[in-house]
This record gives C-alpha cells, structure tokens and sequence, in this order.
C-alpha cells in the first residue's frame, strides 16, 4: 500500500515537471494582459514564455500576439480568454497536437509547421464548437 | 387547439436550457501567400465548411449546427478586428543552412548568411530563435539524428561567438520528419540536410 502512495506521489510530481516545456513567447503586447498558470496570475510582458494549460487573459482596449515553437501564430484581441490545452510539436518522434480553446473574445490565427505536417492533430474549440483547421489563417470571435 | 401553447413552451424551455448564450463566429482569410485553407466547424447538430476568402459561418450553442457560410466583405474584417491585425505578430524569419558533407563545417554561401541572420535578431528585436537541424531519408536515423543534432550546435556556437544573448535559443534536432522537400524512405536529397534558423 505505502508503496503505491509512493508511486501515486512520484506522478503527481512527475506531471508538472515534464509540461514544463515553453510552447511559445509573447511577441507583442499592448494594455493589461495576464496569464493564469496553476492557479496563479501573473502579468504577461514581451518576451516570456507560454506553457502548455496557460490561460491567456487581455482586459479592454489590450491584445497580445504569440509565436509558438511550430511557427504559429496566434493573437488575441480585447476582452479574450485562450487556454493552451495540448501542445506537442516533437518532428523526430512524429508527434504533434494543438488544442486551444477560445472561451471568449476575438482571436487570430496563423498555421505553422504543424499545421502542414500534421493538420489533422490541429483543435481550436470554442464553447459550443470544434474547429478543424487544413494549413490556414482565420479569425474566430465567441461572445458570451 | 390546446396543444399549441404547450408547444411553444416547450420548444422555449428546451431553447432556455440548450442554448448556452454563447454565438461563435469564424471566418476563413487567404494565408500571406495568396492561398486559402480549408476549415470546417462543427457542432453536435452539425457541420459547415469554409474554403474561400471570406466565409463566415455562425454558432449559436452545442445543439445548433453552424450556419451556412456567407461570404463577408474585406472592408467589413478590416474594420471590425483591426485590432487583431495591427497586433498580428510578423511571420517568423527563417534562414536554411547547408554543410560540407558528413561535416559540421558550414559551406561557404550558408556562412554568408550569418551576418543576415544577426541583422534579423537586431531588427525584429527577437527574444527567442530556434536552430534545427534536418537531415534526409537516407542512412541509419541514429546517425542522422547526432549528426543533425551537432550541426545545430555548430551553428549555435557560431551566433553565441558573435556575442548573440537571447532568453531561448531552442536547439534541437528534428531528423527526417520536418522535410523541406517530403521525399520517399532511403532518398537522398541534400535540400534536407540542412539546419534552420528561426527568428521569432
């Protein structure tokens, strides 16, 4: 019994470790912009880094733009909610997948490396639809 | 004729209780290049797709499908998320590499490309850039994936000699599966043996 508390522990510390991989930088940034990342908030600047299960935040009149490790980018408009759900981009094992939900707001987005090699391993949601994207550049708005 | 009332409350409570509140809207734009994607939204009710410049298609909840697509005018996108566009982060700038065979020494036109690539940095103000290298399909993968790997580093000694300092220089290889002309298994191509540069 001890020993499987003891394995149960060891994962539970073992998860966030290994999502600890950068996904992306901030690129640009204008307004009040935050990020929401294992229950902290913490104010976004240019330059810093983007986690997988982030939860990017802008406030009125602000936007940010961000540039994944694929090459994507993405930008989120005024008043925008984003999750990073999932991203793996890793061309030598072939493994990829982006899941990002939109939960509100208007955003921009620009395929990357993923989006050719592997389009279909591509999820943008918003709260009532999924979004399947073939090597594309879109915008998407959810009010609510 | 007593039906009829009830009808309608139903169909209101079911609108109450389904409807999330929620109206989604995507429109498919031409990517940089001039080419238009293909996207397709869907819902538990439904599917559209887009696939030219300027569709939009509509979602008003889970149990609705998308609506039709219609085609939206550019001056109608440019005015409503302007925004979004002047926020736009610019493309990634990207550099290809190329070596003396099985050698980490780099040919002497991909060593022109060095100063362009620190001319890059300085310009797009970059805090990150990414070097990968890349191989072809030919030989064993292990060796591909160290040769690569170490090409990469080369190139990464070179940018730090030059007194680069960014917060992420992401090195890494990639191997055979980020082609930059796909090719079958076990073909030689030398566009692929090479080492990318990424600017962000």
């Amino acid at each position: 019994m001890r020993m499987l508390f003891c394995l149960v522990f060891f994962l539970c510390c073992a998860g966030p470790v290994l999502a600890s991989d950068s996904v992306g930088t901030v690129k640009t940034m204008t307004g009040t912009t935050m990020v929401e990342r294992q229950g902290e908030l913490l104010g976004l600047t240019v330059g810093m880094s983007v986690y997988a299960d982030d939860r990017l935040i802008t406030k009125a009149n602000s936007s940010l733009g961000l540039i994944l490790k694929d090459d994507t980018t993405l930008t989120l408009g005024p008043e925008s909610e984003m999750q990073v759900r999932e991203f793996i981009f890793e061309p030598k094992e072939n493994r990829f997948s982006m899941v990002l939900k939109m939960l509100k707001g208007s955003f921009l987005y620009m395929s990357g490396v993923i989006g050719k090699l592997a389009p279909e391993s591509i999820k943008l949601e918003t709260p009532d639809s999924t979004i399947a994207v073939r090597g594309t550049r879109l915008l998407i708005k959810v009010d609510i | 004729m007593a039906a009829a009332p009830v009808f309608m409350f139903i169909v209101f409570t079911v609108g109450v209780l389904l409807g999330s509140g929620h109206e989604s809207q995507v429109i498919l734009l031409p990517d940089p290049d001039g080419s238009v994607g293909v996207v397709e939204v869907s819902t538990d009710a439904g599917r559209a797709v887009l696939s030219e410049a300027g569709q939009m298609t509509k979602v008003g909840g889970l149990a609705a499908a998308p609506s039709a697509p219609v085609k939206v005018s550019e001056a109608q996108i440019e005015q409503e998320f302007s925004s979004l566009f002047t926020a736009e982060p610019p493309q990634p700038d990207k550099f290809l590499l190329y070596f003396e065979q099985n050698s980490t020494q780099l040919t002497a036109e991909s060593k022109q490309l060095l100063p362009q690539i620190l001319d890059s940095i300085t310009a797009r103000q970059a805090y990150a850039i990414g070097i990968y290298g890349h191989s072809d399909r030919t030989g064993s993968d292990e060796y591909n994936l160290k040769l690569s790997l170490q090409r990469a580093e080369a190139v990464r000694d070179l940018l730090s000699e030059r007194n680069v300092s960014l917060q992420a220089m992401d090195v890494d290889s990639h191997g055979e599966g980020n082609p930059f002309i796909p090719t079958a298994d076990g073909v030689a191509e030398p566009r692929n043996r090479r080492v990318e540069v990424i600017v962000r």
